[in-house]
């Protein structure tokens, strides 16, 4: 399961909270305060005695399973607090967010996806992060970010995930290359793999769904960003992402990598029959790997950082914390969130759930720092960066995902689809 | 008890009679009738208002702030080519679709019905599995089946011909949902057209036969009248499930390549994920009035009495 989830997250039950608004519109009834009474920048202080009475938190796939596991050790420490979790499957919670926003039943906090905290902070339905109640520079920078909406955060990193580069090591050997720092070392590489028997080196989507997680951090690595400095108008036409554009379609029409996409469970089986040589992905495909390849294979693989060009920069999600404005139990509810952000406890949490810690010196714990998969994660944690969170994200990402298709189909040149991207993108707006 | 009901009119008896029945009746249609008004005429009443404003998720907390828009939302679905593509494609999908599933569908209800006596429970049960197997299953078999070196290429290979990569060609795609749309509903039409053959009376294939009538005259001449309320209970029925062309593209392309498996379903769930409600309202109304029109259109052509 893609963690870093994004638009496709199941939306019939979206009617039903479309339903739910229009029926308030027309009823005439429905709240009348909201986003439009922003508070302070940041909100009040949280104090550090202990939290008392009840939180709701919701949180999604396999973290609302095992959160109760780390809550209860909360309610431990904080006797007279009662921490209700419910797990909500990644499917339905886009739009039960959105439900519980329009009909004001929000629970205290939640879980969201990184991608989603631009599109929910517009609707004024979170609470500004409290002023010192966690240390912003602990957090990796690119993480942090995912919670900045206008300038205001919204909310903790609680974990992280980040791309990298999945190889064959056995392939790699025989051919005689080395894992690649740059753009050019990738190409050498990756035909290396392929005179080593990989049918294709590189696996890329050729555009498609979420495709745009792919292409963006090779713009980022020579400096291109999504927006300008003030981040009102979108630069998806400039050279950075002409480059970018051009050097990922070249992987395709040099053949070294097959125009096809594949689907949750191709990728892991063609990387393992040798088919594939390597291919970019999250934390989550070392232990699939490790589980569908058998114990031989762990000598077969390995990871490194991506490579680049001035940076090595790839792309960061994962999955945040927010407290709801309506929320009648603000102090305990940012307590709990700032004893989930704790180095220590954000160590036990990947005991308990195989989330990599959104702290950088829970890094330090030789759980991570020796394990040679996890620390490749650790170091490329440093150089990882997320898409700006503007409500429109979903949208403008589709759009980058349609258009870099019809480049490495040859239905369109790179000025074309950028300028295609652009336009549309500049119509779409950044929805602030 | 037999005092009091002989003692009232024939006539009045029955109508109190009447009245009951009619009071039973609503009694056990109140349930579905308030479920009906809440959970799908609210909704849908609302969604229409609301494919008039400019709804989407940053006025969910403030319903207040939308702005009507009048028919600014219609106006730029027909502005974007990929809302017109997924139409073009809903449309080629159904009137591609909708016979080929019929003309196969009557044709293996016919050979049910007359022909294979012996296994007909197996053949019956292997024509209806694809209905009741779940979507994702299918998906799985397909596109085992739909590879660049599946089954279907390699059946292709023996005569010498290669075969495309099926799910990621601009051309091919489409054409393979299609196929296996069609597979997976000549099922449920099977049964009704085996249930509708079951009702023509024999007497007129046996007066048809001592006329001289061969298999194809009888089938012109008996078969398809008699089976023609079935066959606009099928049709509509199927074209109004073409139409609300998701699961396929949902599961096995995503509406690729290139939107060459778009369809408006898809292009609406598309919208509500971002968050534009109302304009995905929008496009939810104008795929109903195209079912409701297709309908009307079915019952005219197939429902007229000679």
């Amino acid at each position: 399961m893609n963690r870093t989830l994004t638009r496709r997250s199941s939306r019939w039950a979206a009617a039903g909270a479309v339903a739910l608004v229009g029926t308030l519109v027309l009823a005439g009834c429905g709240r009348t305060d909201g986003g439009g009474s922003a508070g302070p920048e940041a909100g009040d202080s949280v104090d550090d005695s202990p939290a008392t009475g009840t939180v709701d938190v919701w949180a999604m796939g396999n973290e609302g399973e095992v959160l109760g596991e780390l809550a209860a050790q909360f309610e431990e420490e904080n006797p007279d607090v009662t921490i209700n979790v419910t797990a909500v499957p990644w499917e339905s919670a886009h739009d039960r967010i959105a439900t519980a926003i329009a009909g004001g039943e929000t629970p205290d906090i939640s879980m969201l996806g990184t991608t989603w905290v631009g599109e929910f902070a517009a609707t004024g339905a979170f609470e500004p992060t409290p002023e010192g109640l966690v240390d912003e520079s602990s957090f990796f920078e690119g993480s942090w970010d995912t919670t900045i909406v206008d300038e205001v955060a919204y909310g903790v990193p609680w974990y992280v995930d980040t791309r990298v580069l999945y190889y064959r090591t056995d392939l790699a050997e025989a051919a005689g290359v080395e894992p690649p720092a740059t753009w050019d070392e990738l190409k050498t590489f990756t035909e290396g793999l392929q005179t080593a028997g990989a049918k294709w080196g590189l696996s890329l989507p050729p555009g498609g769904f979420d495709s745009w997680q792919n292409v963006t951090p090779l713009a980022w690595q020579q400096g291109g960003e999504i927006l300008n400095e003030d981040g009102t108008e979108f630069t998806l036409d400039s050279p950075e992402w002409q480059e970018a554009f051009a050097y990922y379609a070249s992987f395709f029409e040099e053949g070294i990598s097959e125009p096809v996409r594949l689907e949750g469970g191709e990728i892991e089986q063609k990387f393992i029959n040798g088919e594939v040589g390597a291919f970019y992905s999250g934390p989550y495909h070392v232990s699939l790997l490790l589980d569908q390849g058998g114990e031989e294979f762990a000598d077969k693989f390995g990871v490194a950082m991506v490579p680049g060009e001035e940076s090595r920069t790839s792309f960061t999600g994962g999955g945040n914390l927010a407290v709801f404005e309506d929320t009648e139990n603000r102090d305990a509810s940012w307590k709990f969130v700032r004893w989930l952000s704790q180095p220590e406890t954000q160590v036990q949490w990947y005991d308990i759930s195989t989330d990599l810690p959104s702290v950088q010196s829970a890094w330090d714990d030789p759980v991570f720092s020796d394990d040679p998969y996890l620390s490749v994660f650790g170091e490329q944690l440093q150089d990882s960066k997320a898409p700006p969170a503007i409500p429109t994200w979903a949208q403008v990402s589709a759009v980058i995902d349609q258009e870099l298709e019809k480049v490495t189909r040859g239905d369109a040149t790179v000025d074309e689809a950028l300028e295609s991207v652009q336009q549309q993108a500049t119509s779409i707006g950044t929805g602030q | 008890m037999t005092a009091l009901a002989t003692s009232v009119p024939p006539r009045a008896r029955a109508s109190r009679r009447d009245r009951r029945m009619t009071l039973t009746a609503w009694l056990f249609a109140t349930p579905f009738v308030i479920l009906f008004a809440v959970f799908m005429a609210g909704p849908i009443v609302a969604s229409f208002a609301m494919s008039f404003t400019d709804l989407t998720t940053r006025d969910l907390e403030t319903p207040f702030n939308v702005d009507i828009v009048g028919f600014d939302n219609y106006i730029r679905l027909f502005q974007d080519p990929r809302f017109t593509r997924s139409l073009i494609n809903t449309f080629t999908f159904t009137l591609v679709g909708v016979p080929l599933t019929m003309a196969l569908a009557l044709l293996v209800a016919l050979a049910l019905d007359k022909g294979i006596h012996r296994f007909r429970t197996v053949y019956r049960v292997g024509y209806y599995a694809p209905v009741v197997t779940s979507i994702v299953a299918i998906a799985i078999v397909w596109r085992f089946i739909l590879q660049p070196d599946g089954l279907l290429n390699g059946f292709l290979a023996w005569f010498g011909i290669q075969g495309p990569n099926w799910l990621e060609s601009t051309t091919w795609a489409l054409p393979s949902l299609i196929m296996m749309a069609v597979w997976r509903n000549i099922g449920t039409l099977m049964v009704i057209f085996l249930a509708g053959l079951q009702s023509v009376p024999r007497e007129h294939h046996e007066a048809a036969m001592v006329d001289g009538a061969n298999v194809f005259q009888r089938f012109r001449a008996i078969t398809i009248p008699a089976l023609r309320p079935t066959i606009l209970f099928a049709a509509v029925i199927t074209g109004i499930g073409f139409l609300q062309f998701f699961e396929e593209p949902y599961v096995m392309t995503q509406g690729g390549p290139l939107d060459a498996t778009l369809s408006t379903a898809m292009y609406t769930y598309d919208q509500f994920g971002f968050g534009n409600y109302a304009y995905a309202s929008a496009a939810s109304y104008v795929l109903f009035i195209v079912i409701v029109a297709l309908a009307l259109i079915q019952f005219r052509l197939l429902g007229r009495k000679d």
